[in-house]
């Protein structure tokens, strides 16, 4: 899935596209405001899922962009040090989907992108792990095309590792999005839940326990 | 108590002084003259009365009549001569007496000269003038005449001009403190549209001034009320330009600040929780060294921006231009030749009043400044005469727009090429403060696509040749 990134600071647009990389993005990197208008305005980015723009940019600053995106229907979640509630909300009334504020949490970013997907009917109906596809529309996962039965809670966990794959999550973390704020439950519900999964799916070593964080599923093809 | 008030009861309090002081004085006069007047007038009359009573006397044949003859003759005579005044008197005893008065005390040897002798008694709600002299005869033995005149009158008069006076005196100074109330009143006037001003100042109106042309001391004060009142509003615009400025500089730092530190925060925390690959891991390590070491640069550089905001630190020596020249031309030949650039220096100059230290590093920075500006091959000059140095390229130059903007505290003409090139939009801020400094002020000029040229200028009182 492509993705703008329209950044002109270099050290950070690497670190947003090799993050989107590992999440399993296609990030498409842009240093410039006139650049990104020319691109866009050639049609070369008609297939761009979402725009991450950043608001001070040379040549043309990412307020001005928002018409350019709006025309080509890209989504646009802008991504600042401008952290003053004006500059929010004059970047959410001009229809951005979100703002976030530097410095962010690579988590934070990639959970927000993915809201705003799914929001716009981008969001990704299929993904596939190795040999286990999982059909977020039909709420089914296969293995090799044979079906897997999944209790929900073990569905919304691997639906949220898999999302954000190559992130680490924390206990707290995984509790929160799958069991809900509300859930009163022991961080142990978690592990007990992930070594189904494991179990279920023969994940020993694609959901990896990372030390003093959480879990993390990796694919890095 | 008002200004108006105090001046006014001060006034009348003086004036009622004087005027009640010159009154009384002159009524006092003039009773002593009527007086002196009225003495003489009776004392005339009593003498001329004694001469001819005198001369009666001496032709008469007085001698000769009998006591009762003597009596009758002499009631006569002083029938004759006035009998409601006049007593006449033998050896201290009264011998006839046809006035309505008695004399008290009881009559002595006092009258006895032929000088008139007075004296006014006061009997009653009456005056009484007494006076006397003996009657000039040879012959006749002592007798002695006595005037005894009732001048109740005269001091009615005089009781009346006094009256009057006062009651003049006390309109007058009814009247004057009428108009004295009235004239300091007009006359302070000034002075409550010099509080109304003051009160305006007071609430934050600093454009407010007092409107008084008048040349009187209140017209001084108003004036010099005005120059303090411009001489505030221009303080306090400048104060509130430069924390705005300093606002602005505060929010300029924490973006650059935030800048790098998005990179550092986002790239430890893949590092932490994302997994990317080995090559990946290490570009990421690379941008935390690389933007850690831009925040130290910025530190180091805002450091001494701060520091130099007190002089302390500051030491000035007598340089010798040329020597420096030959420093600076040593220092940058490396970094200069790297980019291909030639750096031309040419010093005529009186050795100067400096940190060497600081002026170094602006001079160093102007010629940074400029390698960064120029293309390769291109030549970078330095030069010193009298007063002024400076540093000329051939780069790309600084559009015109922005030439007022380049010295304040983190603008970045291109933001883009200065971060590549390790800037952090301090340079010239810091050249500013350094020259400031020196007492001496930077000219920027520059022509885009032609070159910049920035000058030092040296204002003429710390001109070379210090002694």
């Amino acid at each position: 899935m492509k993705i703008l990134v329209i950044e002109d600071d270099s050290p950070i647009s690497e670190l947003i596209c090799m993050n989107l990389e590992a999440a399993g993005y296609c990030p498409v990197p842009v240093d410039d405001g006139l650049k990104a208008q020319k691109l866009l305005q050639n049609g070369q980015a008609d297939d761009a899922a979402l725009a991450l723009v950043d608001i001070m940019l040379p040549g043309k600053d990412g307020f001005a962009l928002m018409e350019d995106l709006q025309k080509v229907r890209i989504p646009v979640i802008y991504l600042t040090a401008k952290a003053d509630v004006l500059s929010k909300v004059h970047g959410l009334k001009s229809g951005a989907e979100d703002y976030i504020v530097k410095p962010f949490e690579i988590l934070e970013l990639l959970v927000r992108m993915e809201k705003v997907l799914e929001r716009t009917g981008r969001g990704r109906t299929r993904i596939q792990i190795r040999d286990v596809t999982i059909d977020l529309k039909k709420h089914r996962v296969t293995r090799d095309g044979r079906e897997i039965s999944l209790k929900p809670m073990e569905y919304g966990l691997l639906v949220t590792l898999a999302v954000s794959r190559n992130v680490a999550f924390s206990r707290e973390e995984l509790l929160n999005r799958v069991w809900g704020t509300d859930y009163m439950g022991e961080t142990r519900t978690v592990d007990v839940h992930i070594g189904q999964l494991r179990r279920k799916l023969d994940f020993h070593k694609v959901i990896r326990t990372i030390p003093k964080t959480g879990y993390r599923l990796e694919d890095t093809d | 108590m008002k200004l108006w008030i105090k001046l006014s009861l001060a006034t009348i309090l003086v004036l009622l002084f004087t005027t009640g002081l010159s009154g009384v004085v002159t009524i006092w006069h003039t009773a002593r003259y009527h007086e002196q007047k009225t003495l003489e007038q009776y004392e005339q009359l009593l003498h001329s009365t004694a001469l001819a009573l005198g001369m009666e006397l001496e032709h008469s044949g007085m001698r000769s009549y009998s006591a009762v003859t003597k009596n009758a003759y002499l009631n006569y005579l002083m029938q004759k001569y006035g009998p409601e005044q006049f007593i006449l008197l033998c050896d201290q005893q009264i011998v006839c007496n046809l006035t309505p008065f008695d004399l008290h005390p009881a009559p002595d040897d006092r009258w006895n000269s032929p000088e008139a002798k007075s004296v006014i008694q006061k009997s009653g709600e009456q005056y009484i003038l007494i006076t006397g002299q003996a009657v000039p005869d040879r012959h006749m033995g002592n007798y002695t005449l006595v005037l005894v005149q009732d001048i109740s009158d005269q001091y009615a008069d005089i009781r009346q001009q006094a009256l009057l006076t006062g009651g003049l005196c006390l309109g007058g100074a009814l009247l004057a403190v009428f108009l004295l109330f009235v004239l300091t009143r007009k006359i302070l006037a000034p002075l409550q549209s010099l509080r109304q001003a003051a009160e305006h100042i007071r609430q934050g109106k600093l454009h407010e001034r007092v409107h008084v042309h008048t040349g009187d001391e209140v017209g001084i004060v108003a004036n010099a009320f005005n120059a303090m009142a411009e001489q505030i509003e221009a303080q306090l615009t400048a104060l509130s330009q430069l924390s705005e400025q300093r606002r602005q500089m505060l929010g300029s730092l924490a973006h650059e600040l935030k800048t790098p530190m998005t990179s550092i925060i986002g790239y430890t925390d893949t590092l932490l929780h994302v997994n990317v690959k080995e090559e990946q891991q290490k570009r990421a390590l690379t941008h935390i060294y690389q933007e850690s070491r831009r925040l130290e640069r910025l530190s180091s550089k805002l450091m001494r921006l701060i520091g130099m905001y007190d002089n302390e630190s500051i030491s000035f020596v007598l340089t010798d231009m040329s020597a420096l020249f030959a420093h600076i031309k040593e220092l940058e030949q490396l970094p200069l030749a790297q980019k291909q650039l030639t750096l031309h220096t040419s010093c005529h100059m009186e050795p100067m009043l400096l940190d060497p230290d600081l002026f170094e590093s602006l001079l160093i920075n102007l010629i940074d400044n400029s390698a960064k500006a120029s293309c390769p091959g291109s030549r970078i000059e330095l030069i010193g005469e009298q007063n002024r140095i400076w540093v000329k390229d051939s780069g790309h130059g600084i559009p015109h727009k922005e030439l007022g903007r380049v010295t304040e505290a983190f603008y970045m003409a291109d933001k883009a090429r200065s971060r590549k090139e390790g800037g952090c939009g301090l340079g010239l801020s810091l050249c500013t403060e350094i020259a400031r400094l020196h007492g001496a002020r930077l000219v920027i000029e520059s022509t885009e696509g032609v070159g910049t040229r920035v000058s030092v200028l040296f204002s003429d009182s710390s001109e070379g040749s210090v002694t």
